[in-house]
């Protein structure tokens, strides 16, 4: 039999897990949007986005106060102290890829006269970001370690992607200089995709710490 | 078990598959474990799971208690306490041992400390120097050096701990158990406990029984989890506190025990 005290403790775990959970959908959402915003230069779409960074930042400051009171005052041991330190650090990776999905999100404002290439191979980064973004958090959720590993290994696809494209690039203002202007947005959105599942693969290391107590390298 | 902990090599304690009975109840059962020179090893688990009485093994308290049976082995450095050869005096100087409640004797300060060395039948004149010395090391010397004749009972309750220690050290002891040493004491004192046993680890071997699980990852170097007489797990403490490979000790540790 355990106490009230403890089964509160043991409460505010779940809610803590739950809480980055449900901080991941918005996240998911969030990026999901603002792909489709920036490939159909959608400016509505854009600016819909753009409104929920401050919810964002609401759960992100809530999570982080529910982290700070439980080191605090429960003093978490062996898997629950690694549940409270993985959520900080992924929730942590969680906000950074909202604030390079708003970066992506304020793309269309700035492109007039639409895109200076197809974006299929651009739209292959998103969807492999995308796969890496949705089982980094089933992994956590799961604390599948497997799936964390499987889902980082795909960085190396967008990383590939990432030099094609931005020599793709390159070689189209170096002939046609008046694309300049919108093809450095274009560089720039491959750049956010990168960074996005870097931090996909930040996330995959912090749920093989929290299911094995293994520091890991996955990028 | 991780492999830091099955190398232990020339334990300066070792049990090996050490039982007890009080009367026809099982105390303790199976227990081996190999405890290293110049460590502090934490012994933790709910009451009555054996671990108080483990160490009273290792200076032969339990031969106090009636109907107390034990079989297996304990070996301090090297050699069986439970051979018919062994003076058990001896032993228990080898072995020292501080309760929980500070237990000082009702005499001043110098006696308490100078009352072991006495029956071991240190010269006068060394005595001045010994009380001292063990006094020093206790960290209460500074508390003390002016009112070494009065009471020991009118110290505060960690000062009196802290006295307790002292005339434990003053018999030169290789190894010493601590029975929940802070349990009665408040934080502060709590925390000059806690640093007199970090200090005294580079002179000595401790074992500390608590139920203070933060003061067991704080201070040890080791940690062994006792449930309902066993030695459930026993690795390093970082270990222990991290990462258990036992269940119940992932359970206890995190309170979800029961």
């Amino acid at each position: 039999m355990i106490g009230m005290v403890r089964e509160r403790y043991l409460e505010q775990l779940n809610l803590l897990k739950e809480s980055v959970l449900s901080l991941g959908e918005m996240v998911k959402l969030i990026f999901r949007d603002s792909m489709t915003s920036v490939i159909n230069l959608d400016i509505e779409l854009a600016s819909k986005t753009l409104a929920l960074e401050p919810e964002v930042d609401r759960l992100e400051e809530e999570i982080e106060t529910s982290i700070f009171d439980l080191l605090a005052l429960q003093q978490p041991m062996a898997s629950d102290l690694r549940l409270v330190v993985s959520t900080l650090k992924i929730t942590a990776d969680l906000r950074r890829i909202v604030g390079l999905s708003i970066n992506i999100a304020k793309i269309p404002g700035r492109i007039k006269g639409g895109h200076v290439k197809p974006l299929i191979d651009t739209r292959k980064m998103a969807d492999i970001a995308g796969f890496m973004l949705e089982n980094s958090l089933k992994a956590f959720e799961t604390q599948d370690v497997e799936l964390a590993k499987a889902a980082a290994a795909r960085d190396d696809e967008v990383d590939k992607l990432f030099y094609a494209v931005w020599v793709e690039l390159i070689e189209m203002m170096a002939k046609d200089t008046s694309i300049i202007s919108r093809a450095t947005n274009l560089l720039f959105l491959i750049r956010y995709l990168e960074r996005i599942a870097d931090h996909c693969c930040n996330m995959c290391e912090s749920v093989v710490y929290l299911a094995t107590a293994e520091r890991v390298k996955l990028n | 078990m991780t492999e830091a902990v099955q190398n232990i090599s020339q334990p300066q304690i070792e049990a090996e598959n050490l039982s007890l009975w009080y009367g026809e109840k099982q105390v303790l059962k199976n227990i081996s474990i190999k405890i290293p020179r110049n460590s502090v090893t934490a012994l933790i688990g709910p009451s009555g799971s054996g671990k108080s009485t483990f160490i009273r093994c290792l200076n032969r308290m339990n031969d106090l208690i009636k109907n107390c049976r034990v079989e297996g082995k304990v070996l301090i450095e090297g050699k069986d306490i439970y051979a018919p050869d062994v003076d058990v005096v001896e032993l228990r100087k080898k072995v020292g041992m501080v309760f929980q409640k500070p237990n000082p004797f009702p005499m001043s300060i110098y006696d308490n400390v100078a009352y072991g060395p006495r029956i071991h039948g240190v010269n006068k004149k060394d005595l001045d120097s010994i009380v001292e010395q063990a006094l020093r090391s206790a960290a209460i010397w500074e508390e003390t050096s002016d009112r070494l004749k009065s009471s020991a009972l009118s110290l505060s309750g960690g000062q009196q701990q802290r006295l307790c220690i002292a005339r434990t050290l003053a018999v030169k002891p290789r190894i010493i158990l601590f029975d929940e040493p802070t349990s009665a004491l408040d934080p502060i004192s709590t925390a000059r406990i806690e640093d007199l046993i970090t200090n005294l680890k580079k002179d000595y071997t401790i074992v500390i029984v608590t139920h203070n699980m933060q003061q067991a990852a704080r201070i040890s170097d080791y940690t062994g989890f006792f449930l309902s007489g066993e030695l459930i797990e026993f690795d390093q403490t970082r270990q222990i506190f991290h990462n258990p490979k036992e269940k119940s000790t992932e359970d206890y540790i995190t309170g979800r025990f029961g």
